[in-house]
């Protein structure tokens, strides 16, 4: 029963809601508008998972006394603060904002910008021509990151003055991007969109069932 | 050389971002094909138009996304074209609602006339969906708890067909969401700003006409800013960023100079 109850839901609304795309008659999109209102319902459980998970495997971090566990004081710490003012006062009240804006969004934001420190560093240490596929990679790379900033056209119109480009350099960025980078992405999103329709055959069907976990 | 010490690296990268933002650099940014698209999309709108934009970022893409988001509210103001503000993204409202509200005082736009912005819901796949049959079923209430029948902007919009343009600022794949769940089922037209990162994948989406235009970072920050003949903090982040880029250049060169010296002695 409790395997079965939701392979025989999940094909019925599978179904059906492949069915609505092909109907436009009013009953058929009165089953989607209303089976889409029963989603949005179904969205905020995510996050009390999503929530409860969190809780869950800090707490066991803490008893456990993992490596860094104080760490996970600091989590419970934050979420506490942020869900006894957010609750009760909403995200407008002045304590959360000036959290929000004093303590989350430069973490966040210093966190994210560290990247740029590590990612120069390792283009220095691994972009090397050691093979061609190697070479043409960090050709292209060098042509698309030049292309970014306005200092590439300038190199480009002060050196290479004499080709027929002007602003050469955002030309051939927008090449590559419009060309071997389209077509390229283009395949991958095509060999997705096939994995997903068969995919969603199988979970249909009930030939997939791993989304309803392990056990009995 | 092949083996410079990563501090000293480091200290580089620190000195290309503060130097240039110290001497005020200002370098000429010409303007590329998705972003002249995307600003015409705009610019053709009639006044009395409707825009959604959809703040879909934190605080760790905030500057590489704030100045288009930014340029691009400043373009609608001055156009009369109406702004309704949403977000897919749990940690994006606080921001989203500074920034608007931030650039309506700029402008002199009026809250509930001229703008609204409408929060976060979970579920960003069911948001979408939803709002094409009835924004007022997913979003009951604006962000400051206003009853959304209450709002004199709203009183005629109730779902996308009411929308002439919605925009993704995202560092994510929700353009995508919004491409296959808002255009394909819906036809709703969409430009996306997004960051660096990400914009190879947008292209392919560009090239269909799913996207009616595209801001690549903080260079397509720059570009909107001018061509809204406003430049701010996009134009400014672009000149450092080109020093930085600059350096990563100059560092592969020297890399990959002392790796050929190195084999070439080996051999």
């Amino acid at each position: 029963m409790k395997r079965q109850v939701p392979l025989v839901l999940c094909f019925v609304f599978g179904i059906v809601m492949i069915l609505t795309q092909f109907s436009p008659h009013s009953f058929s999109q009165g089953v989607y508008k209303e089976v889409i209102s029963w989603a949005l319902i179904i969205g905020p459980f995510a996050l009390v998972l999503a929530t409860v998970t969190l809780i869950q495997t800090h707490t066991a971090r803490i008893r456990r006394r993992t490596e860094h566990w104080q760490y996970s004081l600091v989590v419970f710490a934050g979420l506490i603060i942020m869900v006894l003012i957010g609750i009760p006062f909403g995200p407008q009240n002045t304590i959360f904002e000036w959290l929000y804006n004093n303590v989350q969004l430069p973490m966040d934001a210093t966190t994210f910008s560290l990247l740029a420190f590590f990612i120069v560093s390792a283009a220095y240490r691994a972009f090397r021509a050691r093979t061609f596929e190697a070479s043409l990679l960090l050709i292209t790379a060098l042509i698309v990151m030049m292309g970014n900033v306005p200092v590439g056209d300038l190199i480009w119109n002060t050196v290479l003055f004499w080709t027929p480009w002007e602003d050469g350099t955002s030309w051939w960025r927008q090449w590559i991007l419009d060309n071997p980078n389209l077509s390229a992405r283009r395949g991958i999103i095509l060999g997705v969109s096939l994995g997903v329709i068969s995919q969603s055959i199988r979970i249909i069907l009930g030939i997939e069932r791993s989304y309803l976990g392990g056990g009995d | 050389m092949a083996n410079i010490d990563r501090r000293i690296v480091f200290i580089l990268v620190a000195l290309a971002v503060i130097i240039p933002m110290l001497l005020s650099i200002n370098l000429p940014v010409s303007v590329s094909e998705p972003t002249q698209k995307f600003y015409d999309y705009v610019e053709d709108l009639p006044a009395g138009s409707t825009i959604m934009i959809a703040f879909d970022y934190g605080p760790s893409s905030l500057a590489e996304l704030n100045p288009m988001a930014k340029a691009l509210l400043k373009q609608c103001f001055d156009r009369d074209i109406r702004v309704i503000g949403i977000t897919l993204v749990v940690d994006a409202p606080t921001l989203a609602s500074a920034l608007i509200q931030e650039v309506a005082a700029e402008k002199g736009a009026v809250e509930g006339e001229d703008y609204v912005f409408l929060g976060f819901r979970p579920g960003a796949v069911q948001v979408i969906l939803g709002m094409g049959t009835d924004i007022a079923s997913v979003y009951d209430t604006d962000y400051n708890g206003t009853a959304i029948g209450e709002i004199p902007m709203m009183q005629n919009i109730t779902n996308y067909d009411q929308i002439d343009l919605l925009v993704d600022f995202t560092s994510s794949d929700t353009v995508e969401s919004w491409i296959v769940y808002a255009n394909d089922e819906y036809n709703q037209k969409i430009a996306a700003g997004v960051t660096g990162v990400i914009i190879a994948q947008m292209f392919p989406y560009l090239q269909t006409g799913q996207l009616v235009g595209l801001l690549s970072g903080i260079l397509g920050a720059a570009e909107y800013e001018n061509l809204i003949g406003a430049p701010a903090k996009g134009m400014q982040w672009i000149n450092v960023e080109s020093f930085v880029h600059l350096l990563i250049v100059v560092l592969v060169v020297i890399g990959n100079i002392s790796y050929f010296i190195h084999r070439t002695r080996e051999e």
